[in-house]
């Protein structure tokens, strides 16, 4: 079987459309896998822990004992920045050249290795955590990792350095302001966003001319058979919170299972959990409407498919958040966080943005976008810049409190899918 | 090709009857007009080169190749162009072709199966044949558990457990050693005087040919080019390839003028009971064992007899082999019986006779087919 | 040493290999599947037989369900495999000039050189509710405006039927092409009609290669998450998908390894089965 690190780029582009969301792609090397799975079979023989044993276990603070300010003080510049992302997720020119990364290796003599290694959380969690449980060096300066339960844990474990916001005015001045204190890492301490996202729902106006609004207009009959659903638990489980009217952030198991009641109605309506293909389903009439992320919808659009349009809901949206950490044993912290500062910069910021095409976590690139670079496309899209009264409707995935809760979560949410 | 020739009824009785039959392979011929008669309960052999047609002829009575012209017929009935499984023919394989997922048992009593006898009696029936060829005991063992000759009794008792009209047997000890293939001659003649089946039997070994068959055909390029019982063949050969096929002969080049035959040295050829040919290319042959040798030293005079000298001397045993020099620088090859009184040595002079009724005339091309009956004649 | 010869050392390096690549990944399995803790805080040897009853009596996700639909789906495309691959492998085997035989082959190979996922995924472009396939059918009004072919069981027991297939002629070709053909002409010749050559000689000659398709095809789509992920719906989950999930998503690598051990048992005890019944009698006395 091939496992997805395999594909060819070139081939998935050619059979998509003219740009791969990586959150498409992640889904994709994640139904198959199989190459990650006999490492991640030879951790779980040897198995240590995720938690080091000696570092605080109750988590939260677990970086509480640090002295930071003298942590950064005694490190220096070292000319290399170690940078893993995730596949189609910075700008590439047609020779494979990056744009800002040059730009930045110019301006600041920073050389930088970018390398394009998570295909998706879990995988590249297993795969980072028994080196720094040992406090092994993972070769990487910066990761990105989605919010959820491997970022909290890696937050709690003590494995991100918390960022000296001294060195990074630029997020500062320029970030969004929801993400100077996200509520899966309060006060940004350890992470910085590199693109956000809306999880709404998505429909083909050929198959569904009337339109939809709500959560609620999925539970409508005629609809029946054409739904379609992520079938990451987080996803379902966050749209179902919304739609019974609970807030993510604050939720109760007994708001937990009024969601499984609410999607236990409407699953005889839904014709599959997508773990990828949902565009193609969508473009393609085999579902009429689905869950989506904003960044797939926009390239859908911009890809000759007016006919898909994106909703946020009344009832609210989903908003995650890709976030650059520093882990523990970076090599390079400096030229790290001098990057980070770099990157909240319109210029920079927006050539990426212009790429990316998800939500720009710097809301200044759009003039960038706009009147420099020449891509009304974007800087006027409101999937790429949305409205301060979109965003007002978004909340982020509830955050778990620990391992109990996470399981509780999947317990619960499991069999929906799993059926 | 010259016309096809009118084919005649069968001869009713007759077990089978091949009337003209030939098969082209696209420009190849490989069955030229062959007639051919078996007499129920007869032991016929057909005996060639490989090349020469006999398998065909074999597979045409089988069922698996059609004639391109000609008929067949299986007592009687016209068979020509059915398949198979709806001829009342069996066939020896020269690979036995036993089914190699089968037991012995299962191989023999395929036949009566397909024919829809019962599952016990045709156990039965195949038991009795299993024990007819000297396998009583083997039927569990499969194939590959066997030896060739044993394997060669159970294709044998595969195909006569089925009471066939002819059994058609392809060069069956083409693949045993020459020990058990003695051993199986007699076995298999035993076999065939017991069950009393029309043994159609192909092979290019003459000597298996001439000791087992009541009659035998000689083919060559697709042609029968003589056929009649083993000794009249052997004896008096249609043709000088027949003659030389058939073990070995000296064939000698004569004279032919008015007053008749002569050998090259000018000494009359007298042959019993025929005349002398009016048109040159005539030849004749003697057998190596018929000639006789008595030593001379002068010139022979006299009707089949001339002179020659001894070239070579071999020893085998039961009689020796001389090999003789002509005077017309010709070679004879002579067998003696090991009892005679005086020994030859290479140099000598000795005087070749032989008696008139044991040389034959060769004709100077071969046409086909000479029978018993024209011999005769 | 004249005694370590070569063929003890190849049956050595055979056995090394042997123990290498199957006994140790079987054992390593069991022994993840007895574990018990958590990603958090690792994962420990405790001898946890429960698990096994856990996951089909106590689990809140029914994976006997999905077991006993991956068995249906991966049985029913091993079936149609044969029944399309059989005749395919006959062709190629007896109805074409030995100089066809390797472009036809190498034809049949041909689709393994696409990356299986892409080869999938064409499907579902293909099978689409606006694909060439269903708009076809539907302009000559042989199906409804509903009609549907992805999402259903259908599909997914066709994507593992297509996927699979040269997994069958493979081996079927390759025993085929071993019958002494001559074996046809005594099969004739013992009165035995064409039915009866096929019946009663190829196919029961043909058997160990059918039999080799089954065990490779049959257990390749039992444990196929790929083709119910792609072309599957919501009620075609499956337990390689289960397998895939509670490994790669939830991180429950004692849960995946039982899963999986359960799965490796079920597929040896009908393989087994299959083998005693099929493998040692005779098909003529079944047929």
């Amino acid at each position: 079987m091939t496992s997805g690190e395999n594909i060819n780029p070139e081939t998935i582009r050619g059979l998509t459309q003219s740009r791969v969301s990586r959150r498409m792609f992640m889904k994709g090397a994640g139904a198959v896998a199989g190459a990650g799975a006999l490492s991640a079979l030879l951790a779980a023989c040897g198995v240590t822990g995720t938690n080091p044993s000696g570092a605080n276990p109750t988590g939260g603070n677990a970086s509480g004992g640090t002295d930071w300010t003298s942590w950064w003080a005694s490190k220096k510049q070292n000319g290399v920045l170690n940078f893993a992302n995730w596949p189609y997720y910075i700008d590439t020119d047609s020779n494979g050249k990056h744009a800002s990364l040059e730009a930045f290796t110019k301006k600041t003599g920073i050389k930088v290795n970018y390398k394009e290694v998570i295909q998706d959380d879990p995988s590249y969690y297993a795969k980072i955590s028994p080196l720094l449980t040992k406090g092994q060096s993972i070769g990487q300066d910066i990761i990105v990792i989605t919010d959820g339960w491997y970022l909290t844990e890696i937050i709690n474990n003590g494995w991100a350095v918390q960022l000296d916001h001294s060195r990074m005015p630029n997020f500062t001045a320029n970030a969004d302001r929801s993400l100077l204190s996200p509520s899966y890492d309060p006060g940004a301490l350890h992470s910085a966003v590199w693109q956000t996202g809306l999880t709404g729902l998505a429909y083909n106006s050929k198959k569904v001319p009337e339109g939809i609004t709500s959560f609620a207009d999925l539970l409508d009959p005629k609809y029946a058979g054409h739904i379609g659903l992520f079938s990451d638990n987080t996803e379902y489980g966050s749209m179902a919170l919304l739609a019974t009217g609970a807030q993510t952030a604050t939720s109760t198991h007994d708001d937990w299972n009024k969601a499984v009641e609410w999607l236990n109605k409407l699953k005889p309506s839904v014709a599959k959990f997508y773990d990828q293909g949902y565009t193609d389903a969508l473009q393609n009439g085999d579902i009429w409407i689905s869950q989506a992320w904003s960044g797939d919808v926009y390239q859908m659009q911009q890809g000759g498919h007016p006919e898909i349009k994106f909703v946020l809901p009344t009832e609210g949206v989903i908003t995650w958040h890709d976030n650059m950490l520093i882990p523990i044993t970076a090599e390079n912290p400096v030229d790290a966080i001098t990057w980070m500062n770099y990157y909240y910069t319109p210029e920079t910021a927006g050539i990426i943005e212009d790429y990316d095409a998800y939500i720009c976590p710097v809301p200044a690139a759009k003039d960038y976008i706009l009147n420099t670079l020449k891509d009304p496309a974007v800087a006027n899209s409101p999937l790429v810049f949305p409205s301060a009264a979109d965003l007002a409707k978004a909340q982020e995935y509830y955050t778990y409190k620990n391992l109990a809760d996470y399981n509780a979560w999947n317990a619960l949410f499991d069999p929906v899918a799993q059926s | 090709m010259t016309e096809p020739r009118p084919v005649s009824p069968a001869a009713s009785d007759a077990a089978i009857s091949i009337k003209g039959v030939s098969r082209r392979f696209g420009d190849a011929v490989a069955v030229q007009y062959v007639d051919l008669d078996l007499a129920r309960g007869e032991f016929f052999a057909l005996l060639g080169p490989s090349g020469c047609g006999k398998t065909t002829t074999l597979r045409m009575v089988g069922g698996f190749e059609l004639p391109s012209t000609g008929a067949i017929y299986l007592e009687g009935k016209d068979v020509t162009t059915l398949p198979p499984y709806k001829r009342d023919v069996n066939t020896v394989f020269q690979s036995y072709a036993l089914f190699p997922h089968l037991t012995v048992m299962e191989n023999t009593a395929f036949g009566l199966r397909r024919k829809g006898v019962g599952k016990a009696e045709a156990a039965a029936r195949a038991g009795e044949y299993l024990e007819l060829v000297g396998l009583a005991g083997f039927d569990k063992r499969r194939p590959s558990q066997l030896s060739g000759g044993q394997q060669q009794r159970v294709a044998l008792a595969r195909a006569l457990v089925n009471h066939p009209k002819v059994l058609l047997l392809d060069e069956p000890m083409g693949a045993l050693d020459a020990k058990i293939r003695k051993t199986m001659q007699h076995e298999l003649k035993r076999i065939q005087r017991e069950v009393g089946i029309t043994f159609l039997y192909v092979t290019h070994d003459q000597a298996e040919a001439m000791s087992m068959a009541d009659r035998l055909a000689v083919m060559n390029s697709g042609l029968i080019e003589d056929m009649g019982a083993p000794q009249r063949v052997y004896d008096r050969p249609a043709t000088q390839f027949v003659a030389e096929f058939l073990g070995t002969c000296n064939v000698l080049p004569i004279i032919v003028d008015g007053a008749g035959a002569r050998l090259p040295d000018g000494n009359p050829l007298v042959i019993d009971g025929v005349a002398a040919p009016t048109e040159p290319g005539w030849k004749v042959g003697i057998r190596p064992e018929k000639l006789e040798l008595t030593p001379a030293n002068r010139a022979a005079s006299g009707a089949n007899r001339t002179t020659a000298t001894v070239t070579e001397v071999t020893y085998l045993g039961a009689s020796t082999e001389a090999r003789l020099a002509t005077p017309w620088g010709g070679e004879l090859q002579a067998y003696r019986q090991n009892t005679a009184e005086t020994v030859i040595r290479p140099g000598d002079q000795v005087e070749v006779s032989w008696h008139a009724a044991q040389a034959f005339l060769l004709p100077p091309t071969p046409t086909a087919i000479a029978t018993d009956e024209e011999v005769a004649a | 040493m004249r005694r370590l010869s070569v063929p003890y050392l190849l049956g050595f390096t055979g056995a090394a290999w042997l123990i290498l690549f199957f006994l140790i990944p079987l054992i390593a399995g069991l022994i993840v599947s007895l574990m018990s803790g958590d990603v958090a805080s690792g994962y420990r040897l405790t001898w946890n037989w429960s698990i096994y009853s856990d996951i089909f009596v106590n689990s809140n996700v029914n994976y006997a369900l999905f077991l006993g639909r991956s068995l249906f789906y991966g049985a029913t495309a091993t079936l149609l495999t044969i029944v399309i691959g059989y005749p395919l492998a006959y062709f190629i085997a007896f109805r074409v000039s030995p100089r066809w035989k390797t472009p036809l082959l190498f034809l049949v190979l041909i689709s393994f050189l696409i990356s299986f996922v892409i080869r999938t995924k064409m499907w579902v472009f293909l099978l689409g509710a606006q694909g060439p396939i269903i708009s076809f059918l539907q302009s000559i009004h042989l199906a409804g405006p509903d009609f549907a072919v992805l999402g259903t069981p259908g599909a997914v027991i066709g994507g593992q039927t297509y996927n699979d297939l040269a997994y069958m002629v493979l081996p079927i070709y390759v025993a085929l092409e071993r019958i002494d053909t001559r074996l046809f002409e005594a099969t004739e010749d013992l009165y035995g009609t064409k039915r009866a050559v096929f019946f009663k000689t190829i196919l029961p000659l043909s058997r160990s290669g059918i039999f080799s398709g089954i065990l490779i095809v049959f257990i390749d789509t039992v444990g196929d998450p790929v083709n119910a992920a792609l072309l599957g719906g919501r009620n075609t989950y499956n337990f390689g998908e289960a397998i895939q999930y509670a490994y790669l998503n939830l991180q429950q690598y004692n849960v995946a390894a039982a899963l999986s051990t359960v799965l490796m048992i079920a597929l040896g005890i009908i393989l087994f089965v299959y083998a005693r019944v099929f493998g040692t009698e005779n098909i003529e006395d079944l047929v």
